[in-house]
């Protein structure tokens, strides 16, 4: 039965999943094949542990970023969950707004959504909103928005949906790279209480690190795809009788690329002054948070005090042997502000810390590669 | 850079634009972005048993030398049957509005078909298409998918002139033209991340790698390779097996000449300090930022 089993899960993960898993919203069900009942869940149980996404997707958030302005790309993912992985299959940029006007451009944003996911339907795409992607720089991609959105969607999604974020600056050095997040549930529970003050970070154990979970990504080229590149980047056969090896250019379409061997350390400085500038941004969320904590704490002596007074009064009203004032108004009259959120500190403490990162990566990269040019000169 | 299986045929470039009434230039060559094939391919998977090929529309610019290049495409509803051709036009309008709200550069530049046959349909979708695309010529991509046996892989490009006494719709000559593969450094990456595990994922399916240090690697390792291919060759010519190639030995002159001098007067030592202070640096901020969102959870007592 163990090995029936796994055969059925092998065969599921190879099978594609428009076909393997029926649409939950088809009025007329059909029948899962017995092989398939493990890993199809229409009531969503099996929880997400993967996350698999299309080369198509890879080259269309290449792109979306790579074109939209700053660091702004901003898209949703489709796709389907099978036995634990959710699939992504297909993605589409959403229209790069403007503030100026919010309701506005919020209701342009969902009707563009509806009428862009009628349209993938309609050429037998995956319509179904899995969740989805933002465009980084040097590695930080920490902001309000971001867990905005992707808290609306761990409410609205089937599984709560992921968000993957992909580092331009990281790509343009030669590595692609793709990273998938969901909020905790920590964070989740402190952000619909929307409290963030100090005791609220601390019954939840929250820091920067503990906001997102970061689910195993897996990139998939389908087997069409993955022949078409093949054919592609495999050189093409010599046309001259000598076929030496050694002579054998490489004329396909998709030449190796050597760019990871630059020896320049492009970006570094724009990286320092990256993490200069969130620090300045911290240390002032930081003075702000305690301006309003002394603000508190004074107003708080203020109140003790005032409840105080009224204590004594009364111990002499009543040495006195007159009927004591009642106190709790005395407290009432002093509004105590409530309690800062900590949230953005949080996040720009995030944010320094990937742009540190990402800084102490090219560093040691940097490293490494020197010493190896200097070897070579050595000898 | 060429994209499909090499062919012996010249390009005959319609020099004369008096013939047909489009005062734009005529298309010379073109490139294409591998999301626009990806998404080409991706369609084709998702066809309907019933259809035999698939086709879409090509967004892209234009250049002032003639040369289109495909930035992305879309699919497009249609049905071919014995007797007639339909294409979903005002599917193709709203999509095309739909993707002209994300990126208002992209123009329409032509359409895609997969497969390489060239029938009376095309010519009727191809006039459609040049219609959308007026003042300028419409382009059309053939995308052979390889799947059907005897079939390369690969991609054609082709203007549409119109032929004939008379210019009727359907009448008209596909003449090919230059197709390229071009990418940016992003895309590249992109690239490199999908073909490097082309080999050995069994399954097609495999992990990001995501540190610098083993993408490095494997580029030193494949520089590695290549030297010995190099050294594999000169050592060949120079024992008298195959005659030495004088172009050959010019380029490998010109590779392996550049001296690494300024690195040994006293600018690695500064460069090393410098890189150790940014990773320094980075570290001390890093640590920080931790003890700080700790400290933030410690209980005033």
């Amino acid at each position: 039965m163990a090995a029936a089993t796994s055969m059925a899960a092998a065969l599921a993960a190879t099978l594609p999943a428009p076909q393997a898993a029926p649409a939950p919203s088809a009025p007329t069900y059909e029948a899962i094949p017995a092989s398939m009942a493990k890993v199809i869940d229409i009531e969503a149980e099996i929880s997400i542990t993967s996350v698999q996404l299309d080369a198509m997707v890879v080259s269309k958030i290449i792109k979306h970023a790579k074109e939209a302005p700053g660091s702004s790309a901003h898209g949703l993912l489709l796709g389907l969950d099978l036995d634990g992985t959710l699939e992504v299959s297909n993605s589409f940029p959403l229209p790069h707004h403007s503030n100026d006007d919010d309701d506005k451009s919020t209701k342009g944003v969902a009707r563009y959504q509806g009428s862009m996911l009628r349209s993938l339907k309609d050429v037998q795409a995956d319509d179904s909103v899995i969740g989805f992607y933002q465009g980084m720089t040097l590695g930080s991609f920490f902001n309000q928005t971001l867990v905005d959105s992707q808290a609306i969607h761990q409410e609205k999604l089937r599984h709560g949906g992921v968000v993957i974020v992909h580092d331009i600056s990281q790509t343009a050095r030669g590595n692609a790279s793709f990273r998938a997040f969901r909020l905790t549930r920590p964070f989740l529970n402190a952000y619909k209480k929307n409290n963030f003050s100090t005791a609220s970070l601390i019954d939840h154990r929250l820091t920067f690190s503990t906001i997102l979970e970061e689910v195993p990504l897996k990139i998939r080229t389908n087997a069409l795809l993955s022949a078409f590149l093949g054919s592609l980047s495999e050189a093409a056969p010599p046309s001259t009788a000598q076929s030496n090896p050694a002579l054998a250019t490489s004329s396909a379409a998709i030449p190796p690329s050597y760019s990871r061997l630059n020896l320049g350390t492009g970006n570094t400085a724009r990286n320092l002054e990256l993490v200069v500038e969130a620090l300045d941004n911290y240390k002032t969320e930081e003075g702000n948070l305690a301006y309003l904590q002394r603000q508190i704490a004074r107003e708080k002596a203020k109140a003790d005090a005032a409840v105080a007074k009224r204590k004594d009064e009364n111990a002499t009203r009543i040495a006195a042997g007159l009927a004591p004032l009642p106190d709790e108004d005395v407290s009432r009259q002093f509004k105590i502000p409530p309690e800062p959120s900590r949230l953005d500190s949080m996040l720009l403490l995030g944010r320094i810390d990937a742009y540190g990162k990402s800084l102490e990566e090219t560093a040691s990269t940097g490293l490494v590669k020197m010493y190896a040019a200097k070897a070579n000169v050595g000898n | 850079m060429p994209l499909g299986p090499p062919s012996s045929a010249v390009f005959i470039q319609n020099a004369a634009p008096g013939f047909t009434s489009t005062p734009g230039r005529t298309p010379t060559s073109v490139t294409v972005h591998p999301v626009a094939l990806f998404s080409i391919l991706d369609h084709y998977l998702r066809r309907t048993d019933a259809q035999e090929r698939v086709i879409g529309t090509l967004l892209g610019t234009r250049s002032d030398n003639g040369e289109v290049e495909v930035r992305s495409s879309f699919a497009v509803l249609h049905s071919e049957t014995e007797e007639q051709v339909a294409v979903d036009m005002e599917y193709h309008r709203t999509m095309y509005d739909l993707h002209h709200k994300v990126n208002s550069k992209e123009v329409i530049v032509g359409w895609y078909s997969t497969g390489s046959n060239l029938n009376t349909y095309s010519a009727l979708i191809q006039n459609f298409y040049s219609q959308e695309t007026a003042p300028h010529q419409a382009i059309h991509l053939a995308l052979n998918t390889g799947v059907e046996e005897g079939q390369k892989a690969g991609v054609q490009a082709y203007v549409g002139s119109p032929v004939g006494v008379t210019p009727k719709p359907e009448n008209c000559v596909f003449v090919p033209i230059p197709c390229e593969l071009r990418f940016n450094d992003a895309e590249r990456s992109g690239l490199d991340l999908l073909t490097s595990n082309l080999s050995n994922a069994a399954n097609g399916s495999f992990t990001n790698p995501s540190s610098d240090l083993e993408l490095l690697e494997r580029s030193l390792v494949s520089v590695s390779e290549m030297l010995d291919r190099v050294l594999a060759y000169v050592q060949s010519v120079l024992s008298g097996e195959v005659k030495g190639d004088a172009a050959i030995g010019r380029y490998l002159m010109d590779a392996l000449g550049p001296s690494t001098e300024d690195l040994e007067k006293g600018g690695f030592n500064s460069h090393l300090q410098d890189t150790l202070t940014v990773s320094y640096l980075a570290n001390l901020v890093r640590s920080q930022a931790e003890v700080s969102a700790r400290l933030a959870l410690v209980k005033v007592s």
